[in-house]
């Protein structure tokens, strides 16, 4: 499978290698086009998505005024943010309380970099790519911490501690999680997990029901989404920013631009944690009919949707309680998952 | 002086004296009594200033007077006054005053805090607003005002057309230094009095260790609109009345009139028509509902984080009850739809409308209330949150003169619709609820089922009302337009609000206004206790904790 930036390459006539120049600018577009899908996603999400999805789960109506279905009101509150004064507390760390909102957002657009998004959408494609994607996700926690730390507030303080003892909790179940997939697939290139997912695991009915790792081996996908949402910081795990007890924690001092950044970047990541639980689960790009690239963008939003179905119907964990359910229960779990695919692949094999 | 000392006169069947014998009392007491005073409600023991500590200890010890209601105090042309209002948790219509008068010109008497913890809160006010000094307080502060304030505001001499200069030097950060050690490995916090979780402008003095609470101290005042002073500018009739509205402002409203309109009823010896009875009754229950709809709402708030749906599920519950009160009183909230005597009006026509809306709302509730247990009390989550978080001993409470539901759900089975009735309950079939968990989960659990037994006693007021006779319908008895009770009469009255026992003390000076008026807050002594309930429990507990004693700033501060 060719990648983004070598399709642009031969289309231009350049061919599959060609000269440097070509290379990084063929690169560049196609990471602006990737950028661009994501961008969107994050816009119609923010403003707009999570006020509707969430007035649906409290019997209210939400945004209706301004545009079709209150769509405009994306514009409204862009200007609306971009327009409010930029509040630098007195005693910030500056360089660190600058970078943070940086680092929120582009560790995870960087993460997408290497997802296999349908219709020849994938902008490189190394061998390594889950690591990948597991290593620059987590810059995400630095970012927090940072902007936490930086703020010279408690409440951010108390909301960053609590999001480096979430980070180290739930990343390894997670990636323990991965790792049984990887058993499967026998490789980290994401590529080819998804196309190992193509194969034909029953047909029921007439209807072919395919080997997404999400049917294989369920346990495992459960196991994932639930410390997905820890990764991303929502209900039942949305500690760091805790509205009712941290105020906002760590992101309680930022005001503006920087505030949009932090708002994209939780957006970003909450769509990197569907494109990959749709890229190890659920056959990436995979689905009937439609171009792979719509399917992969509906099972990011089903995701999506889930967080925020969490939002409005699960209350939030003490911290000690996270780090109990974490350490004695999903990493005691995903050992016992890894342990368990590792034989049944072995056996098989 | 009355002697009188019966039972309201509202009640239809005439209950015996309470069952205190007051000369035992006074043996008991020996020689720190002066003398005997009688008030409306309780006989008073006028004791040396310098005995109270041993008088209330005995009272407490030995008589079984386990519940300090309420610290009045006031200032006399010639002496101070504190009256210590003791009940029994056990049985409410057993009550005794002990009255300790000071001088003018050196008002020090001895403080109770030694005995009952909620005395600390009382008297503080006490010093804070009327200036009385109490010997041997822990802590003797102002409580309401700001700590630069000059001269106390309900004492005679004070000048209230004078600005209170404040210097600088005096207004600077009153926290500055005093929790900057750096040797220390604590983390001072303040939570408010701008903060999410307050439910309005509450200050939590937080010390933190790690992430657990290692000391927590309310510091309350900012919503201080001088309530009592408001009344007591008042005529008894028509003026106090829209005032209760707005201590508890949170849809409580009917519960805080019918507080108001007790004690006033006693003082001026004025019946209520029975009907009248059963509309104030079901408008209260009514609003008790409201009540604890907001409340388990703003709990989920505080434990679910500020995108829950059942906040919104409680709100749109509420807005039934909302509705119907609209209906019945024509607020949506400050109602001032009591009268002394009964009520302003009666159910608006077509009463066959409104009956059939509450039906229908009262029919609705039960598969709501299915809804709200699916989705909280059933919810493993929300029980590990909140099952042996804030836990309440009932022994602590009854120090703290902790009532409401906040008690019940302690275990203390204490009611003042049973215990000493009022209005129309004690010919209706509802019980008391009380739970044994003594936890936060328990707190709601109690309010979860309070509404249905409000829902009850609703049901069987809407059947009265129905089929009450129409030439029988009094809305009010016959009272008189200015109202004169003689000078020196006393009583203090409690109710069973939303919160617990709000109650009032009225002292009249012979004219048409109060003399001295004086609230028994509910939250104000629920809130004392929050310190005893969550040191050593994690921030998110505290902020549960909080939540579930439900306090209304409105009414901590007054």
């Amino acid at each position: 499978m060719s990648t983004l930036p070598v399709e642009i390459s031969k289309l231009l006539g350049y061919g599959a290698n060609p000269p440097l120049w070509m290379e990084v600018l063929s690169g560049v577009i196609g990471a602006s086009i990737i950028a661009v899908i994501l961008l969107l996603s994050a816009a119609i999400a923010g403003p707009w998505a999570k006020r509707k999805i969430t007035a649906a789960f409290t019997d209210r109506i939400a945004v209706n005024r301004v545009g079709p279905f209150g769509l405009l009101i994306i514009v409204a509150d862009s200007v609306r943010l971009l327009s409010k004064e930029l509040v630098v507390p007195e005693r910030a760390d500056r360089p660190a309380w600058d970078l943070a909102p940086i680092i929120l957002p582009f560790s995870a657009l960087l993460g997408f970099a290497v997802i296999p998004m349908g219709s020849g959408l994938q902008l490189a494609d190394p061998e390594v790519g889950l690591a990948f994607v597991f290593g620059v996700s987590s810059l995400a926690t630095l970012g927090i911490v940072a902007g936490g730390y930086a703020s010279s507030n408690k409440y951010s303080f108390l909301g960053s501690l609590r999001a480096v003892a979430e980070n180290i909790a739930y990343e390894i179940p997670l990636v323990v999680t991965a790792a049984s997939v990887v058993l499967f697939a026998g490789t980290l290139q994401l590529s080819e997990i998804v196309s190992a997912q193509t194969q034909t695991l029953a047909v029921i009915a007439g209807i072919r029901i395919p080997m997404w790792y999400a049917f294989l081996n369920p346990f495992a996908f459960i196991l994932f989404i639930v410390a997905n949402l820890a990764e991303v910081g929502r209900n039942p795990f949305d500690l760091s920013d805790a509205p009712s007890e941290l105020v906002a924690g760590y992101q309680t001092e930022y005001s503006s631009v920087y505030f949009v950044l932090f708002y994209l970047g939780e957006f970003l990541h909450i769509f990197l944690g569907g494109a990959v639980i749709a890229t190890l689960f659920l056959g990436g790009p995979a689905g009937p009919w439609l171009p792979g690239i719509v399917w992969f963008l509906v099972k990011m939003w089903a995701v999506f949707l889930f967080t925020q179905w969490c939002r409005s119907a699960i209350p939030r964990i003490r911290v000690d309680q996270l780090i109990e359910i974490g350490w004695k229960g999903m990493l005691v779990l995903s050992f016992a998952n890894l342990v368990l695919t590792a034989v049944v692949v072995g056996v098989i094999a | 002086m009355s002697t009188q000392e019966e039972q309201p006169e509202t009640e239809v069947v005439e209950e015996p004296v309470s069952g205190v014998d007051y000369d035992e009392l006074e043996a008991m007491l020996g020689d720190a009594v002066i003398r005997r005073e009688s008030h409306t409600n309780a006989e008073g023991f006028v004791v040396r200033a310098d005995r109270v500590h041993d008088v209330i200890e005995t009272l407490k010890d030995d008589a079984g007077f386990d519940h300090l209601s309420l610290v009045s105090a006031q200032e006399y042309a010639d002496r101070f006054e504190s009256i210590y209002h003791l009940k029994k948790y056990d049985d409410p219509t057993q009550e005794v005053s002990v009255v300790v008068p000071t001088p003018r010109d050196e008002p020090v008497s001895e403080s109770a805090a030694g005995v009952f913890k909620t005395a600390e809160w009382h008297e503080r006010e006490a010093y804070d607003l009327v200036g009385v000094q109490y010997e041997n307080h822990p802590d003797l502060r102002r409580i309401l005002l700001p700590e630069t304030w000059q001269g106390h505001p309900l004492g005679r001499d004070y000048n209230q057309s004078k600005p209170q200069i404040v210097t600088f030097e005096e207004h600077r950060n009153p926290l500055e230094g005093k929790f900057e050690d750096a040797e220390a490995d604590t983390m001072f916090l303040n939570i408010g009095p701008h903060h999410p979780a307050t439910h309005g402008v509450l200050h939590l003095e937080t010390v933190l260790d790690g992430e657990q609470v290692a000391d927590v101290e309310p510091d309350i005042g900012y919503l201080h609109r001088c309530e009592e002073q408001m009344a007591q500018n008042g005529d008894y009739r028509y003026q106090i009345m829209p005032y209760p509205d707005r201590w508890d402002y949170a849809s409580a409203g009917l519960l805080n009139e019918w507080a108001y309109a007790r004690v006033a009823e006693d003082l001026n010896d004025i019946e209520v028509p029975e009907y009248a009875q059963v509309i104030r009754t079901m408008g209260a229950e009514l609003c008790r509902i409201a009540s604890h709809m907001l409340a388990l709402g703003t709990f989920c708030l505080d434990i679910y984080g500020e995108f829950t749906a059942i906040f919104m599920y409680a709100m749109r519950d509420r807005e039934v009850v909302q509705k119907l009160l609209e209906d019945l009183t024509g607020q949506r909230m400050m109602f001032n739809y009591f009268r002394l005597g009964g009520v302003v009006w009666d159910i608006p026509e077509p009463r066959e409308q409104f009956f059939e809306n509450t039906r229908d709302f009262l029919d609705e509730l039960p598969s709501r209330l299915e809804e709200y247990h699916d989705l909280i009390t059933d919810n493993e989550l929300f029980q590990v949150r909140c099952v042996d978080t804030g836990v309440l001993e009932p022994e602590v409470a009854k120090d703290f003169g902790v009532t409401g539901p906040v008690a019940r759900a302690s275990g203390i089975d204490y009611d003042l619709r049973r215990d000493d009735p009022y209005g129309y309950y004690e010919h209706l079939d509802w019980d008391v609820v009380t739970e044994d968990g003594k936890d936060n989960y328990s707190r709601l659990l109690v309010r979860m089922r309070e509404v249905e037994q409000s829902a009850r006693i609703i049901e069987q007021c809407v059947d009265l009302l129905e089929e009450w006779p129409e030439d029988d319908r009094e809305i009010q008895s016959n009272v008189p337009r200015t109202l004169n009770p003689e000078e020196d009469r006393e009583a203090y009255r409690a109710v069973e609000g939303a919160k617990g026992e709000l109650g009032i003390y009225i002292r009249s000076d012979g004219t048409g206004k109060p003399g001295r008026f004086k609230i028994r807050s509910p939250c104000f002594s629920n809130l004392q206790a929050l310190p005893a309930m969550s040191n050593g429990e994690y921030i998110p507990d505290l902020i549960a904790t909080l939540g579930s004693l439900d306090i209304i700033l409105g009414e901590v501060d007054r």
